[in-house]
Order: structure tokens, then sequence, then C-alpha cells
């Protein structure tokens, strides 16, 4: 390690940037994808997880909020919370929760392939994760069309149509702040929904960047980062099925 | 920070050297989280009270601890990102029970603004305890008007 940086720090870092494995002989800083500020790979790529941890973290904390705002309301309209959860759709949820899960094996495996530089079935699992979110955002493009046909809708605008109603809680009184579940189920899944295109578009530039050659057995932590970030959207799905969908 | 790279062999050629998985690992895994959905769902249609809550979460974590560990690498990574990540859910925890411990217990604190009932329509507020709960006050104005304020 302290030989690399050495040498290249004393060779005025010459034209580090013309070829793609400089070799400490040379007198080049090192690979390309090196960036200057940087002695060695592991600790650009130290640094880089460290960031997407970090924000990983924000992430976390920002949905806390809308768990908080859950907790509150939940603790002080049990009933209507329950009654309202019987509205989803537990299939399409539970269907819903498969598709996301299998979307992190597959973004797990293509960096995994992306570890051992298969580039073209790097390739394929980036965009078989992409297809899957699409899968889930079709999915809730059902759902949300029904809550809305139902009239299951966030607060003031909550006016429940009694024959869209789930059959489980046939004979039961609307409830009176069925508008507070629904404006949390509508803010939490749709945050959460604003991520999974967000997590399209991000995998998308990095199914780009691998189909450019950016990436080599060496070199691959952006496909991790973007993974990371993948996961995450799973993780707060994996609460927000049982959360919402799942109320007894 | 380097340093918790190796993996038992240790490697000081500043190169990145991951751990990687067998693709049977991450197919297991996969296998385990769709298991745990099976078993929250059945276990949701089974009515145990309070209880169901407590299951739903307890199952909720276990998957999210092996998405954590495998799918995001936490088991072989540097533990600094493992204490943000943990630091980032307990700082979570904190602001969930502190907030739920104002707004369940409002009722019982707030003797002095009587804040049980909303003053416009006379609706019970949110966060009174029914054990608690004294008489509503039909006229909210009234009772404080008779309090020997005086001025």
């Amino acid at each position: 390690m302290s030989t690399a940086h050495t040498e290249a720090a004393a060779s005025h870092d010459s034209g580090h940037a013309h070829d793609a494995h400089g070799h400490d002989a040379h007198g080049h800083h090192g690979p390309t994808f090196l960036a200057h500020h940087f002695d060695t790979p592991v600790q650009q790529f130290d640094t880089a997880k460290l960031g997407m941890w970090l924000f990983l973290a924000q992430e976390l904390l920002f949905f806390a909020g809308l768990f908080v705002a859950y907790g509150i309301y939940r603790s002080w309209y049990p009933e209507d919370f329950s009654w309202a959860s019987h509205q989803l759709d537990r299939f399409m949820g539970g269907a819903n929760t498969i598709v996301l899960l299998f979307s992190s094996l597959t973004a797990a495996l293509a960096v995994r392939s992306a570890q051992l530089g298969k580039k073209e079935q790097t390739g394929i699992l980036l965009l078989v994760t992409i297809v899957c979110a699409f899968g889930f955002l079709i999915i809730k493009y059902f759902e949300y069309s029904h809550k809305f046909h139902a009239g299951l809708l966030p607060g003031n605008l909550f006016n429940p149509d009694v024959h869209h109603l789930a059959a489980s809680t046939a004979g039961l009184p609307v409830p009176a702040h069925g508008g507070s579940f629904f404006g949390i189920y509508f803010m939490m899944t749709g945050v959460h929904g604003l991520h999974v295109i967000i997590g399209i578009g991000v995998i998308f530039w990095i199914w780009l960047r691998n189909q450019r050659g950016d990436f080599t057995a060496e070199y691959w932590t952006p496909v991790d980062l973007v993974a990371l970030y993948w996961h995450l959207v799973d993780l707060i799905w994996i609460y927000l099925f049982p959360l919402l969908y799942l109320i007894d | 920070m380097s340093d918790n790279h190796d993996h038992g062999h240790s490697h000081d050629d500043g190169a990145v050297h991951p751990h990687i998985a067998s693709i049977k690992l991450y197919v297991g895994i996969f296998l385990a989280l769709i298991f745990f959905t099976v078993v929250t769902v059945a276990l949701s249609l089974i009515h145990l009270g309070p209880l169901n809550l407590a299951i739903a979460i307890l199952i909720a974590t276990v998957k999210a601890a092996l998405v954590v560990t495998f799918f995001m690498h936490l088991k072989d990574d540097n533990r600094f990102n493992a204490l943000v990540f943990i630091g980032s859910l307990l700082f979570g925890g904190v602001f969930l029970a502190y907030t739920l411990n104002d707004t369940d217990r409002r009722s019982e604190v707030d003797h002095v603004q009587g804040a049980y009932v909303y003053e416009a329509t006379g609706e019970r507020a949110p966060g009174g305890r029914p054990e608690v709960e004294r008489p509503v006050q039909p006229a909210s104005g009234e009772a404080h008007g008779a309090a020997p304020a005086g001025h």
C-alpha cells in the first residue's frame, strides 16, 4: 500500500489516466478507476460504502417520520385502522412483497456477478431487477385505482362507496377516521413508490455503465451501491406490508 | 478502515478483496424470506389480539435482518457501516418511543387544559384513555368559566 503511494507521489502524477492498470514501476498512480485523491482501491471502496450507508441511514430516519405518524394514529384509532386495513388487497400486497424480494435477490446476484467480472450476466440481472420494479408499480397502480374508485382516500376526501368495500367488513359502520389511515397509507406507499421509480432510473444508469464496460472484477463499486439502495427499498416494504395490509 | 476487509487471510496490496458468497446462499436467503412472508400472512388470519402486531413486527425484523446481513453484506462489511445503520435504527426507536409516550398519554397529564374533547364539536379527542377520562362537560367553555380564576 505504502510503496505504491510514495512512488506515485514522487512521479508528479504523470498521466495516470492513460492506461488501465498502471504499475508502480512505471510511476503511474494506479488503475484508471482510482480517483487521484485516494491512495488505494480499497480506500476508495470503503469511502464510497461509508457514504452510501450514511445515505441509507438518512433514508431510514426520513421514513421514521412516517412510521411514527403511523404509530400515533394506529394507537389513537385502532378500530378504524383495522377496518381500513381490511379494505386493502392482501393478495396484491403479498404478490408485491414477493416481487420485491425476488428483485432483491437479482440485485444481490448482479453484485456477485459484477464481483466475478461477468459483465453479460450482471447486465441481465440488472434488467430483471428493473422488470420487477415495473411489475411492482403495475400492481400498485391497480391497487391505487381501486382505492380511488371506492372513495378510500386521505383525510376529508375519505368517502367510501359501500358497494366497493371488502366483504370482511360488510355490515360494519364506516369509521370516522378512515381518512387518517388512507392519508398515511398513500403517503407511505407513495413515497416508497417514488423510491421504486428512482430505483428504476439509477439501476438503468448502472446497467448502461455496465454495458459500456465500466466495471471489472477489480472495480464494481457502483453496482454494489445501487444494490444497497434497492435492498433498502425492499427493507422498507418488508415493514409496510404487515403494518398496512395485515392488521387483524 | 481497510483492515476489516480481510477474511482470515490478509492482503495488503490495496485492492478490494470481496467475500463472494455462493448463489446457493443467496437463493436460500430468498426462499427463507418467502417462507417468512407466507408465515406472516397466515398468522395475520389468526386472532391473537395485541400479539398479532408484535408477531408481525418480529417476523418483519427477522426478514429485514436477513436482507441486511446477507444481501447487503453487513456480515462481511466494515463494522463501522453496521454501526451507522444500527445507530439510525436506535435513534428512530427513540423518536417513536418518546413521541408515542407523549401522544398516548396526553389525557393523563393534561388536566389543566382538560383536553378530552374537541372544543368545537364536543367529540372525544384522541389520546384519552377511557379509565382516566372525566365526565364530558357538555359546554366546553363552562367548566373553565366556573373555575375560581376570576380575571
